[in-house]
């Protein structure tokens, strides 16, 4: 019974992580309808950020985080500027092409300025995990989900109670319809930019707190995909649910099924669940439904 | 007037002596051409300059002093593949049609994968510098490790630990692996059929499958620790040694100790963990020099290409690799000259000597141990040897050199 508390506990934590760099995936795909392929090298490039900050630089905690989620913005900000405010009006294939491109830019821009080092990553959280008799939950994720859960509740409360986040929600709804409204889009979607680096850098400090980063670490991106396309790619509530439901099934999986036949089914199974709920649904969980009239 | 068309000719005179002699030198060298596979930009990246620069500077030393009397130049080009099986197999074609290699210098799991079944058709032997596969362990290679597989690596530790503590029990050992890679799950397959064959050695308390960029591994690690392991052996990568020992650390089991491989070795791994003190008391085991301080005929070699072949890079196992793959490379070439002469030297005849000579541990600066390939495995099946490191007061120093490789059934 311990084991499996533990497996379902530190499962659901682990999820709600992917859950929060799933958000980045949310943020923007709601703005500009563009799914950001190149989100895994923006919590690298965050991460890198955080290490330079407070490894190379040797900035406390205090100013060194600050100033990474200050710089994660204008990143952010650059990469609308510089890529996609200039492909305004192009198909979503050849956005999609851009962020592909993006991903290859990113890679080889972190290899260049940081090197193929795997770095030591700071210790943001406390090391120690709580025990209690069998019962183990790592800080870092605890810490990480309870994060998650009020970056989660932020934002719900951005998109629908803010003036910003309601013109950010109609701009997710229709870019036409906001523009007739006197929305700007384009300001939308600078805002999602800078949003999903910071949430980015955000996912890399609770991810890799007291652990190793180099540029493989991109790998986050993918093990955050089907959380991002089970909960449907407009609901940021959603992927709280998303998250744990996929950090359960993993956990468990890694506890009892990898041991039992000798093979990593914790790393697969995540992606068959996320291919079963989008036979059965293709805007995924909490995705919106669109009805159009003919 | 007349004076300056004399210095004119003289000029022209010399000129076309040192053409000719230069034509006829040209004349007599033959250029060998050897593929160097590489990794620059995939996970290890982080390693691969220096295994380069090692190979380079092997190569320079022997075209210098050995091939020039020999009259034959060995021209390396290298080759980028991501340690991306998929990208091997696309590049060969193009490798072949470009360079018309005589031998590939592999980086590791993803060429074994992609080119074992071509390379025979090809004519063109390979030669690496990790340890081999469980599944390349096949008869009549044209791959070839100048190190047993990680599993015999591992077992040779083991077997070590076990006398070196004075066990009379079984060594209780976890293993941490990863799916990303075939050679990653044949490390761990290794290992599993080696306790299963070996009980009174190795007695295997569970095998944790992780990303290559693994999650927090707290609780993986606190479970095997309660079920009683005290080695971990890790031979994937730096993030995952990493990750074990904050781990360790975490659930307050310092002394659970990590054996690693070379390309994830002590140096390396204490780096990212911020200081080698932190994995005092852990090992690194592998079949070829040690990186540690020591002076040692391996060093020894290195300086000179230091002093004479401009190598830059660092005194580390990774350079050591680069080192152990070209002194092989070249000492096989330079035997097929020998049997064939200059002019004859091919994929099949550097092969052939591959399996007929003996490599002797002098002749490749005591970098490795002797080596004998036989058909029946891409690596020496008898004779082998590992070295093992480990972290004493904060100095990353020697704990036993030629400890003997067990023999291990094939997996």
């Amino acid at each position: 019974m311990g084991e499996f508390l533990n497996y379902t506990v530190n499962g659901a934590l682990i999820g709600l992580t992917y859950a929060l760099v799933a958000m980045g995936f949310v943020v923007i795909y709601r703005a500009s309808k563009v799914f950001n392929l190149a989100q895994g090298e923006l919590v690298v490039l965050g991460g890198f950020i955080v290490w330079l900050m407070m490894i190379q630089l040797d900035l406390p905690l205090i100013i060194g985080l600050p100033i990474a989620f200050l710089c994660a913005g204008i990143f952010g900000f650059l990469i609308d500027r510089i890529f996609f405010s200039r492909m305004a009006g192009q198909s979503v294939f050849a956005m999609v092409m851009v962020t592909i491109g993006l991903m290859i830019l990113l890679r080889g821009v972190v290899l260049v300025a940081f090197g193929a080092q795997v770095r030591q990553f700071p210790a943001v959280f406390p090391v120690f995990p709580v025990i209690w008799g069998d019962f183990l939950i790592p800080q870092a994720m605890l810490y990480g989900g309870v994060i998650t859960v009020c970056v989660a509740l932020g934002l719900a409360w951005f998109f629908n109670r803010t003036r910003a986040g309601l013109r950010m929600t109609a701009v997710a709804e229709d870019h036409q319809v906001a523009m007739s409204l006197g929305i700007s889009v384009r300001r939308s979607v600078i805002i999602a930019w800078i949003m999903g680096s910071m949430l980015a850098t955000l996912g890399a400090i609770i991810f890799l707190s007291n652990r190793s980063i180099s540029f493989i670490t991109s790998e986050i991106g993918l093990l955050a995909l089907p959380v991002a396309l089970l909960a449907g790619l407009e609901s940021i509530a959603g992927l709280i649910l998303a998250g744990i439901l996929i950090g359960i099934v993993q956990g468990l999986a890694a506890g009892y099924l990898d041991p039992a036949l000798g093979a990593s089914v914790s790393s697969v199974l995540p992606f068959v669940i996320m291919l079963m709920i989008l036979f059965i649904r293709p805007t995924g969980m909490f995705g919106w439904k669109t009805i159009e009239r003919v | 007037m007349k004076t300056s068309k004399c210095f004119l000719a003289a000029i022209a005179a010399v000129g076309l002596a040192f053409g000719a002699a230069g034509a006829a030198k040209a004349d007599n060298e033959h250029v060998l051409s050897v593929a160097s596979m590489a990794d620059f930009t995939g996970p290890y990246a982080d390693i691969f300059p220096p295994i380069a620069a090692g190979r380079r500077a092997v190569f320079d030393w022997w075209n210098a002093e050995i091939g020039a009397d020999l009259g034959v130049r060995i021209r390396i080009r290298e080759y980028d593949h991501r340690y991306d099986a998929a990208r091997v197999a696309s590049m060969w074609p193009g490798i072949r049609s470009d360079l018309n290699p005589v031998l590939i210098l592999g980086v590791g799991g993803p060429d074994v994968a992609a080119l074992r079944e071509r390379l025979p058709d090809d004519k063109v032997p390979m030669i690496m510098a990790t340890a081999g596969y469980g599944y390349a362990w096949m008869s009549d290679p044209w791959i070839f490790n100048p190190r047993a597989t990680y599993a015999h690596e591992a077992a040779a530790f083991l077997n070590w630990y076990k006398e070196d503590r004075s066990l009379d029990r079984p060594v209780k050992l976890g293993i941490i692996s990863s799916e990303a890679s075939p050679a990653y799950v044949d490390i761990a397959r290794g290992m599993q059929k080696y306790a299963e064959d070996n009980p009174d050695v190795v007695e295997l308390v569970e095998t944790i499958w992780t990303a290559v960029q693994p999650d927090d591994l707290t609780a993986h690690v606190h479970r095997i620790v309660r079920r009683g392991a005290e080695v971990i052996q890790i031979q994937t990568n730096t993030a995952a040694v990493v990750a074990a020992k904050r781990a360790l650390q975490a659930i307050g089991r310092p002394d659970v100790v990590i054996m690693t491989s070379s390309h994830n070795g002590l140096p390396m791994s204490g780096s990212a963990l911020g200081g080698i003190d932190q994995l005092e008391g852990n090992y690194e085991a592998h079949g070829q020099a040690l990186g540690t301080a020591d002076p040692t005929v391996a060093r020894e070699f290195y300086d000179m290409l230091v002093a004479d072949y401009d190598l830059t890079a660092g005194w580390n196992v990774a350079t050591i690799m680069g080192l152990n793959q070209g002194i092989v490379a070249v000492r096989a070439i330079e035997a097929a000259v020998a049997e064939y002469g200059a002019g004859n030297v091919t994929g099949e005849a550097i092969r052939e000597m591959m399996f007929a000579t003996e490599f002797d541990t002098a002749e490749l600066f005591e970098i490795l141990p002797t080596l004998n390939f036989t058909r029946e495995a891409p690596f020496p099946v008898a004779g082998l040897s590992v070295n093992i490191a480990t972290v004493k007061d904060g100095e990353y120093t020697l704990a036993e050199l030629g400890y003997p490789v067990p023999i291990l059934n094939p997996w």
